[in-house]
């Protein structure tokens, strides 16, 4: 007697939105099964990748980070090179230089190096912001207005400025928002829901329900993930079908596994690069297999292993 | 797992005969659902029914034992499949590889280097509980029953082996570690039943798609073996995965006890490539693997994978705690800034994260909060000034000499009552966020304060 | 859990403005109600046409496709005492929202409507009763158990038959109530779905007092079980005592605007 499979299938499917122009332009979500279920149903056009860089430049960066982008002179030069970068979907610029307590770069500063991205490369753009509240709820509209007609996501909308954001991104220059609650499901539904009632369409709303690196409280963030698709395919929860972007790159590249150098590690530890590719590598997996329908990566090794993980389970 | 009313009024003989003292078989069926009657009570009820409705409440996922004495381990038992419905029973452990393809310098590096990853990570011993000891077709059986033999003294093996001679003299060999004899398929499955009956150990079984692993599985079921492992792994990384959920979904949500087994998932089968194994190993760790074998554990994988088991076989409803006590950042000493904040792991986690990047030398110092966030502590009193003072008169002023004492940002208020409660001590209240702590403490240094 | 399915009973021959839609065949009095109970929160509504012995069929047909065709397929609850009109009312239905319900079947005269839903692959409300409300809970049981036996011979899901315990009215039967309240606890405990006209309970009673009434009984039914009620979706004490039990009962996720949604 063969194995009785068992199909479980929902009557309920994670909407889509569609980022960037013409043929590069990607679509998140759409899937209609847990991730990677495939053997129930649709993963849609199944998970997507980008690619971070940052208004920082590179000095910050990993050593393969930097090998991979050298020779590059100017934000447009590091874009087309991130764009270019083997494995990854989408380009995301991270406005980090905007928040007050660190560089405090100035709105048109930003703005102008969003623009000089934004004209370099072909495929969607995410724009994230300083996760400065009140910055971002000033930069990310005047990014939006600067972005017009590029179809671009703009992160993220929190509970203290979607108005603000919300409103520019998505009703007044038609771009796509981002709606971000820190492991906080019932956050995340009821930002959904005022956006909603904002005038945001479901299909101009993509979510981060929080991320961490592995080990680092990402229990949180798995059952915010199960939970979240258990009510939107279990439950048919309108208000929770938006699909999932998770930055997976600012978290796992700061904590100390991926930041002490050999010299400074226990003993054993190894490269700090390996270790680096590894968290990042990890994290963005175990975010997938939860729910992610894109992930935000920056080493080359890592968009190139994801890509092709992806590849391999779909 | 517990029937419903429906299920066992589907097995009664709905005549209605009250003899049991319901007045219809569905009352008594609910009766039995609830616990106040027992299946006994009806005289009516078939030998068949019975069977079904034993086998319905038996477990759905057995629970497998592995290795003896200490290195006894214990796989499966799970429940459910989603950490938020209940806490996950055994957690995934890991196995490096070894193989009698190997030359010998090769195996001795391998297992010389195997005791280097072991560390504790908040309270948890993390290092690679299992070898693999794989045959290779055509290679020395001799040479095999060695390795076996040097693996089985360090660690509890997996003989990955399908030649029953090979089996049978590497299971003289090391049959009183306990290994698992993982070598049973639809060609081997009866002999190889025998011969892990016969060493008493656990059999792994495996099948080229679901329905060959089905089969055999129910042959040894049948032959009497209950003692098994599944071993999923499949020819692809995709049809491993899609082997590994619906042999955990369908024991746990369709009730097929055939699966009820813990699985084996062997990524080194799958890829060469260690970045992708990284990625195929924490796949597998979400994802219903409960022992994933990869080439070698090193500490690049093993930091992140560590961290995220840690994450995933918590209990979601109790907080992860780090112990109370005095913790030295980049190379503090007696004469460092003492830091305090609470035992609640993530607290800990980005707060020690932030201060280690600040490059400051610092005592971090944990006192018992009761595994709760700052501001939730101090709400049910156990953050006060108080249990500071008192922890650290107990246990912090015999062995520090500084007298800066920098608290959360979110307690500033109790400032005045901590100065009171220890004198000589000078307090210093830190800014509300963790991140902005790099940036406090480089600028209380430059300025001369700590 | 599945959320609380609300059956909106105000698509009603019993009104004067309904029949008379009926009658002449009329949409707008019907897309009317219609639309305020799909905008008021539920889930099905209830058509009830009447005995309609003439035209049955023809009327039913009319009515599915005049609310399916405005309200973007709303699965309907097709309610008459007339079984034919039932049939041709299900063959224009369209199932995408969900099956279609028979309202209802009985433990008596009524039993043959299972066998039309089960032919029809359709949801049947089966009342506990074989004509008058039963004795008490044995016996309602007892019509519970041979109702699901005959649908589940004839090949039905068991959830597919909702068992109604019959909502008694407090004034004059008060000392009922609590019996029926128990009976949707075991139709629960047994796994099985339950429904029925909840605000029979508050009948006769002032108009200001009904509202509350009906609210604290949802509460209750719900807590015991429930898991559908044919009500008025317009009463908005009521809706939202359901979405707050659905809440608590962890149907549905809770986020501050709950309410709206």
């Amino acid at each position: 007697m063969p194995f009785n499979r068992k199909a479980h299938k929902f009557s309920a499917s994670i909407g889509t939105v569609e980022i960037g122009t013409g043929d590069k332009a990607i679509k998140l979500g759409g899937e209609n099964v847990m991730p990677f279920y495939t053997f129930d149903g649709s993963m849609g056009d199944g998970p997507k990748v980008g690619v971070e860089i940052t208004d920082l430049g590179l000095d910050a960066e990993p050593q393969g980070v930097k090998d991979y982008y050298a020779g590059c002179t100017s934000f447009a030069d590091i874009a087309k090179k991130a764009e270019a970068m083997p494995g990854g979907d989408f380009v995301v610029l991270r406005l980090a230089g905007g928040d007050p307590n660190g560089a405090n770069k100035s709105t048109e500063e930003l703005v102008a190096i969003a623009k000089e991205v934004s004209d370099a490369i072909s495929c969607p753009l995410v724009v994230e912001g300083s996760k400065n509240v009140e910055k971002d709820a000033e930069l990310l509209p005047k990014v939006a207005q600067a972005l017009e007609g590029k179809n671009v996501l703009l992160m993220s909308a929190k509970e203290e400025n979607y108005k603000a954001i919300g409103a520019a991104a998505a009703l007044a220059y038609n771009q796509k928002v981002g709606a971000e609650s820190a492991v906080d499901i019932n956050l995340a539904k009821q930002l959904n829901v005022v956006m909603t009632q904002l005038g945001v369409s479901a299909q101009s709303i993509v979510m981060n329900t929080g991320s961490a690196a592995a080990g680092y409280g990402f229990d949180y963030t798995i059952s915010t993930f199960d939970r979240v698709r258990a009510a939107a395919l279990g439950q048919d929860d309108k208000m929770l079908q938006m699909p999932i972007i998770t930055p997976v790159a600012s978290e796992t590249w700061s904590v100390k596994e991926s930041t002490a150098e050999e010299s400074d590690a226990p003993e054993f530890w190894g490269p700090v690069e390996e270790r680096g590719i590894a968290m990042e590598v990890e994290t963005a997996v175990a975010c997938l297999v939860s729910a992610s329908d894109a992930v935000i990566l920056k080493h080359p090794k890592s968009v190139a292993t994801i890509s092709e993980f992806i590849k391999s389970l779909m | 797992m517990a029937l419903s009313g429906i299920q066992i009024f589907k097995l009664t003989p709905k005549k209605n005969c009250k003899e049991c003292g319901c007045p219809t078989c569905m009352a008594f069926s609910m009766k039995v659902a609830q616990g106040a009657k027992q299946l006994s009570d009806c005289p009516y009820m078939s030998e068949d029914a019975l069977a079904q409705l034993a086998e319905a409440t038996a477990p759905p996922m057995k629970t497998i034992k592995v290795g003896a004495g200490d290195s006894e381990h214990s796989l499966g038992g799970e429940t459910v499949l989603y950490r938020h419905e209940k806490t996950f029973v055994n957690k995934t452990l890991y196995a490096t590889n070894l193989c009698s393809c190997m030359d010998d310098a090769e195996i001795d590096a391998r297992l010389e280097r195997l005791p280097q990853v072991d560390y504790e990570r908040i309270g948890e011993r993390m290092y690679t509980e299992f070898l693999n000891v794989n045959y290779k077709e055509g290679t020395d059986a001799a040479k095999y029953v060695e390795i076996a033999k040097k693996a089985a003294a360090v660690r509890p093996v997996i003989l990955s082996v399908k030649d029953e001679a090979v089996a049978k003299a590497a299971l003289d060999a090391v049959k009183d570690t306990k290994p698992v004899l993982n070598g049973a398929d639809a060609s081997n499955y009866e002999a190889f039943c025998k011969l892990a009956a016969d060493a008493g150990v656990v059999l792994g079984v495996s099948g080229k798609d679901l329905d060959e692993l089905y089969d055999t599985t129910a042959a040894l079921e049948k032959l009497g073996n209950k003692n098994l492992i599944l071993d999923v792994t499949m020819d692809t990384a995709k049809a491993t995965f899609e082997a590994a959920v619906q042999v955990r979904r369908a024991a746990l949500k369709d009730g097929d006890r055939t699966f009820g087994y813990p699985s084996i998932v062997n990524v080194n089968r799958l890829t060469d490539d260690k970045t992708m194994q990284e990625a195929l190993v924490a796949t597998f760790t979400m994802k219903y693997g409960s022992i994933v074998i990869v080439d070698e554990m090193d500490y690049a994988m093993a930091l992140p994978l560590y961290g995220l088991r840690q994450n995933l076989f918590t209990d979601p409803q109790k907080p992860m705690k780090v112990a109370p006590g005095i913790y030295p950042m980049n190379g503090a000493d007696e004469n460092s800034v003492c830091l305090t904040t609470v035992d609640f792991a993530l607290t800990y986690f980005l707060v020690s994260g932030e201060l280690e990047r600040s490059g400051v030398p610092c005592n971090l110092v944990i006192s018992d909060a009761g595994g709760l966030s700052v501001l939730t502590a101090w709400a049910a009193g156990k953050l006060s000034a108080t249990s500071v003072a008192t922890f650290f008169q107990e246990n912090v002023e015999s062995k520090i000499k500084n007298r800066t004492l920098i608290i959360p940002g979110k307690v500033a208020v109790l400032k005045g009552d901590i100065e009171a409660k220890l004198p000589g001590w000078k307090v210093i209240v830190a800014p509300l966020e963790a991140v902005q702590l790099v940036k406090f403490l480089k600028d209380l240094k430059a300025n001369g304060e700590i | 859990m599945a959320k609380f399915v609300t059956i909106g009973e105000r698509i009603h021959c019993i009104s004067p403005a309904i029949r008379a839609a009926f009658d002449n065949k009329q949409p707008e009095a019907i897309l009317k109600r219609a639309k305020e109970q799909l905008d008021a929160g539920a889930t099905y509504l209830d058509v009830n046409i009447g005995p309609a012995e003439n035209n049955g069929p023809e009327l039913m047909k009319w009515a599915v496709e005049l609310i399916q065709g405005n309200f973007d397929n709303v699965p309907l609850a097709l309610d008459t005492a007339n079984k034919a009109a039932i049939e041709a009312g299900i063959s224009v239905y369209n199932r995408s929202k969900g099956k279609p319900i028979v309202n209802s079947a009985d433990a008596g005269d009524r039993m043959s409507n299972i066998d039309l839903a089960a032919a029809n692959d359709a949801i049947v409300i089966a009342l506990c009763s074989n004509g008058p409300i039963a004795a008490d809970n044995d016996e309602r049981m007892m019509h519970c158990q041979n109702m699901l036996e005959h649908g589940m011979e004839l090949g039905m899901e068991a959830t597919d038959l909702w068992f109604d315990p019959l909502f008694v009215v407090v004034k004059g039967m008060q000392d009922k109530q609590m019996e029926v309240l128990e009976a949707i606890k075991m139709f629960s405990d047994m796994g099985l779905n339950s429904t029925g006209g909840l605000s029979n309970n508050s009948n006769g009673m002032p108009k200001n007092i009904r509202p509350i009434m009906d609210s604290a009984m949802v509460a209750m039914a719900m807590m015991q079980g429930l898991t559908s009620a044919i009500v008025n979706p317009c009463d908005q004490r009521l809706m939202e005592t359901i979405k707050s039990c659905d809440v608590l009962k962890g149907n549905t996720l809770y986020a501050d605007s709950y309410l709206d949604l």
